[in-house]
């Protein structure tokens, strides 16, 4: 029995001769074409699943986003004034309550 | 399948539990028994920026250039310790997780007062002062586009 390391030091010619001797089965080479094209269905297979299955991933994820955004945004709060002028004197108030502090700690 | 939906979950949990500003605070609370609450809104702004001759209050600075900036208004007032006690978690968790910076903080006995900003070395994009005197507790939040030199130069103003 050939070692492996033997069998690749074999030149082409010493190959064809070894390989001359062996008989092939009928219909090897039909069936081995039909293996090959099943391989090659199933990863086309393969890879249009992944395909799929990434396109569905991404359209639940922008829904899930979408749905968070929508969904769960505060809503706009209602303005205490209908009256620009009552809204102006409470920003005036506003800032002289923040005056007040300042003053508090400058004066201290 | 059901992963992607599970983490897309998720991530909408954290999202809505960290998403925090004025506005969120201020609809938190305004709500709640014994809680003043004041919103000016944006649109209320403009309707303010464009009444001609406002008359400023006797002592008071000239907030017309102020007023054109602001976006809104949001004010929290309690007297309710259980209240206080969350809502100043809440807007001190709201302080750390956004780039406000500590302009002015005082404390005396029964008060304290603290100032945040955040924007940069000339503009203001938002202000929260948060107040605390006796039992009351003053949450303040203004939002926009303030000029800081404007602003601190208002500040001075104020303590003449």
């Amino acid at each position: 029995m050939k070692r492996i390391e033997d069998i690749e030091n074999l030149s082409l010619e010493e190959l064809e001769k070894a390989a001359a001797g062996v008989s092939v089965p009928d219909g090897l080479a039909d069936r081995l074409k039909a293996s090959l094209a099943a391989e090659t269905l199933l990863q086309d297979d393969r890879k249009r699943h992944i395909w799929r299955n990434s396109v569905v991933a991404s359209l639940a994820l922008a829904a899930a986003i979408a749905v968070g955004v929508f969904v769960f945004r505060p809503a706009e709060p209602k303005d205490t004034f209908d009256d620009p002028l009552l809204a102006y004197a409470q920003v005036e108030e506003t800032f002289q309550f923040i005056s007040n502090h300042i003053n508090k700690v400058y004066n201290k | 399948m059901k992963k992607i939906i599970a983490i897309a979950a998720l991530l909408l949990g954290f999202i809505s539990a960290f998403a925090q500003d004025g506005k969120s605070i201020y609809m938190k609370y305004s709500d709640e028994p014994n809680v003043s609450a004041v919103y000016v809104s944006p649109a209320m702004f403009r309707m303010i920026g464009r009444i001609p001759d406002i008359q400023t209050g006797s002592e008071g600075v000239n907030l017309t250039p102020v007023i054109q900036a602001l976006t809104g208004l949001y004010i929290i007032s309690s007297e309710n310790q259980d209240i206080n006690d969350r809502l100043a978690k809440d807007v001190n968790r709201f302080i750390k997780n956004g780039t406000y910076e500590l302009l002015m903080e005082a404390k005396e006995e029964g008060e304290k007062m603290t100032m945040y900003t955040c924007g940069n070395e000339q503009t203001i994009n938002s202000f929260v002062m948060l107040a605390a005197e006796g039992t009351e507790l003053t949450f303040i939040c203004l939002d926009g586009k303030l000029d800081r030199p404007q602003l601190e130069s208002l500040m001075a103003d104020a303590t003449k």
